[in-house]
């Protein structure tokens, strides 16, 4: 058993990547349907836990011992529904990071409004895509292969712990190359909690605390990964 | 001999590469619409009547000077001529037939004539000159020839030499044809009502009206009457007479108002077919144009973002008429057709123009079949198809598609991202949406020839603030990630950068031509 959870609300064939991907993950992954269907089809899937309920229910919600730290995910099907429940969700658990699907603007402001923490528009980062696919087809090439899982180089998010040897180590004065990692940007916990684009110019310094985000082969990462935690 | 000669003549010509391109671009300029720089040779054409008219018509009155009459007499008619045995030339080709002709022969064993290849094109060019618009053609050479002042009439002919190069002018007649069936029998009934208008009159009036000396006397008074213009010239003087031109004027009233209506219905009959191939005509004239398949919300939120770069590079290809007219009414360039079918998109200039088609629908059979109508017209064609899922993808990319976009499978690993990795969500999110302050761009060694020969350490990009990611080899386009700094740049190389946009502009900027002085 993990300390953290993920509830998955809603379940179909479309959404089956990622529960699968979900479930790999130090996650405990809970899925919540509303329908008979989705609750048959995630039990056929191999989903352990799935729970079949009425989601216009406060007080069913309430019982579903959610953290302040879970990730709520809402892909319900039906996008009333979808922006009900984040409003729902948002109400009963103020704190917890709720993160919806959306597949309009219209839809995404509403759940903006609804307290959604992170919302992915379905069709605007499909357009994206395609206008990058148009205008830079090597980045776009690039992107989808970091993205995914079966390619031998990824994204990692690094963060500097105690005793690091990172730790006050200007980033103009590290060099990357010898790991053969890029590091793309940082939070820099002691100037703010923002993401801060390698490129943007500004001189910072590692410190403990700090998370790196670094692109790179997965081995190459992994081993730097070792090396900051040393 | 003289068989053996013209036989060996044709075959030389068949083969000849320069022969047949030169006789592709001179028809591509004189008949292919699709063709780029036709309009350019349509616009001259049309300069070129305008100024020939202009001076014959001053010339009627007024002496003009000697070089004035050197261009047209010279100039211009040697154009129109030069013009003229072109279009002869392009009609058909002579070698084409005779190597047909005599591949056949050959095969069935027979003895090979040249005559009849040679009549067979002969007598295509010879229909060709006798159509209407080759007879204007030639008349309109005509007026050149100074001695005999009646040809100048013949000024007449360049002004209809004007309709080979005008579309509205062909549209309206076009238009007009649809409806060949009505105006002509309204055309019979407005005749038939003068002959008996005309011989009522005559019969009424042609002892008692002065002005009535004969039958064309009649017939004139009773067109000038139904036609309602009514000169006052003649006029009936006897109460049969005028009986008559009652009669006559309300029939005349009754088919002018036929005739309006007639060629006001076939207008709005025509009107969408006519806006949607103007706005095909106008796409095929730029050098690459994008044609969207459906309007769906995939589409409108790629318009809503992107319009503005596409300017009018773009069409979308909608089957419902209610989304048609929606997507007019958002402003954007929609016609009403359905993109399976092979003749809609044939219609685009895929020979000259680089076309990228998007197969948006939201089903995805009707994806994949665009898709392989598309491939089956053109492999230039660049297709990027939606699919619902990986199986689909699959067989979209077994259709031919270029690329495939899976919206589902994107939001699902953006999802994934954002759960897992929520700093590298960030990160990944600002990059794909293009965000100012993380721009990943791409630099074509072929455009920015600078940095040819160049190692990656003296392109100091660090100094720049731009990250290298990789480059993609110019030799198997194979994408090398995180190379040596000291990997050397070659030519057709395409180098991933990241930075915000004003650092990799002025890195393009830098970048961007030879310095000759110092290469």
């Amino acid at each position: 058993m993990f300390t953290r959870n993920s509830f998955l609300f809603g379940y179909n064939k479309k959404r089956r990547f990622i529960a699968r991907e979900l479930e790999k993950e130090p996650l405990n992954l809970i899925l919540v349907v509303d329908e008979e269907a989705s609750y048959n089809q995630a039990k056929d899937d191999g989903f352990r836990e799935v729970i079949f309920m009425d989601l216009t229910d406060d007080e069913l919600l309430e019982n579903l011992k959610i953290n302040d730290d879970d990730y709520l995910v809402c892909v319900m099907t039906d996008h009333y529904m979808n922006v009900f429940l984040t409003l729902s969700l948002h109400s009963i658990f103020p704190q917890a990071i709720i993160l919806a699907l959306s597949d309009s603007p219209h839809t995404t402001q509403k759940l903006k409004m609804a307290g959604a923490s992170r919302i992915i528009d379905l069709y605007q980062v499909s357009a994206n895509r395609i206008h990058n696919m148009l205008h830079k087809p090597v980045a776009t090439k690039l992107i989808e292969r970091l993205f995914s899982p079966e390619e031998e180089f990824s994204f990692k998010e690094i963060e500097i712990p105690k005793g690091s040897s990172l730790d006050q180590v200007m980033v103009n004065d590290f060099d990357f190359s010898k790991h053969h990692v890029i590091l793309i940007g940082m939070i820099d916990e002691r100037l703010s909690h923002q993401f801060i684009f390698v490129t943007s110019g500004l001189e910072n310094r590692f410190d403990v605390g700090d998370t790196l985000v670094c692109i790179g082969y997965n081995e190459d990462l992994e081993r730097f990964e070792q090396f900051v935690g040393l | 001999m003289l068989k053996r000669l013209l036989t060996q003549l044709a075959f030389f010509l068949h083969s000849s590469k320069l022969y047949n391109q030169v006789k592709k671009r001179a028809s591509d300029f004189l008949l292919n619409s699709d063709y780029i720089y036709k309009k350019y040779f349509d616009i001259f054409m049309i300069l070129l009547i305008i100024s020939s008219v202009s001076i014959l018509v001053y010339e009627v009155k007024h002496p003009v000077s000697p070089w004035v009459d050197f261009f047209d007499i010279y100039v211009v008619t040697t154009i129109f001529t030069l013009e003229y045995l072109a279009r002869i030339w392009v009609h058909n080709s002579w070698h084409s037939e005779v190597v047909k002709e005599y591949g056949d022969t050959k095969f069935l064993n027979k003895k090979f004539c040249l005559w009849s290849p040679s009549k067979k094109i002969l007598l295509g060019k010879l229909s060709y000159m006798a159509s209407p618009t080759a007879i204007i053609d030639l008349l309109a050479i005509l007026p050149a020839y100074r001695p005999l002042r009646v040809l100048r009439i013949f000024v007449l002919f360049r002004v209809f030499k004007l309709l080979r190069y005008t579309k509205s002018i062909n549209q309206f007649l076009s238009v007009l044809g649809s409806k060949k069936f009505e105006l002509y029998t309204l055309l019979f009934l407005l005749i038939f009502i003068t002959m008996t208008a005309g011989i009522a009159i005559y019969v009424f009036e042609e002892k008692s009206n002065d002005n009535i000396n004969s039958l064309f006397d009649a017939l004139y008074w009773a067109l000038i009457t139904i036609s309602t213009v009514g000169y006052g010239d003649i006029s009936p003087v006897t109460p049969e007479g005028r009986v008559v031109s009652m009669l006559i004027i309300i029939t005349g009233i009754a088919m002018i108002s036929f005739v309006t209506s007639v060629i006001v219905s076939s207008f709005s009959e025509k009107l969408t077919e006519l806006k949607e191939n103007r706005l095909i005509e106008e796409i095929n004239k730029e050098e690459d144009f994008m044609i969207i398949c459906g309007y769906g919300q995939m589409t409108r939120m790629f318009l809503r973002h992107y319009e503005p770069e596409y300017a009018k590079r773009y069409i979308i290809i909608e089957k419902d008429k209610e989304r048609v007219e929606e997507a007019i009414k958002e402003g954007y360039r929609a016609i009403q057709e359905d993109a399976s079918r092979y003749d809609v998109i044939a219609k685009f200039n895929t020979d000259y123009a680089q076309v990228t088609l998007l197969a948006m629908t939201n089903s995805d059979v009707a994806n994949i079949y665009i898709t392989l109508n598309a491939k089956a017209i053109s492999r230039n064609i660049r297709v990027i198809s939606r699919a619902s899922n990986e199986r689909i993808s699959k067989k979209s990319r077994l259709a031919g598609a270029d690329s495939v976009v899976m919206p589902s499978l994107i939001a699902n690993r953006m999802l994934f991202a954002a759960i897992t990795q929520p700093v590298m969500y960030k990160a990944v999110y600002a990059i794909l949406t293009g965000q100012h302050l993380a721009q990943l761009d791409e630099v074509n060694a072929v455009y920015h020839q600078k940095i040819v020969g160049k190692s990656l350490k003296e392109l100091r990009l660090k100094e720049q603030k731009l990250l290298y990611i990789g480059y993609e080899s110019c030799k198997n386009r194979v994408f090398v990630f995180n190379p040596s700094m000291d990997y050397v740049i070659k030519e057709g190389d395409i180098l991933l950068l990241m930075g915000r946009q004003v650092s990799i502009n002025h890195f393009k900027e830098t970048y961007k031509e030879i310095d000759y002085v110092h290469t």
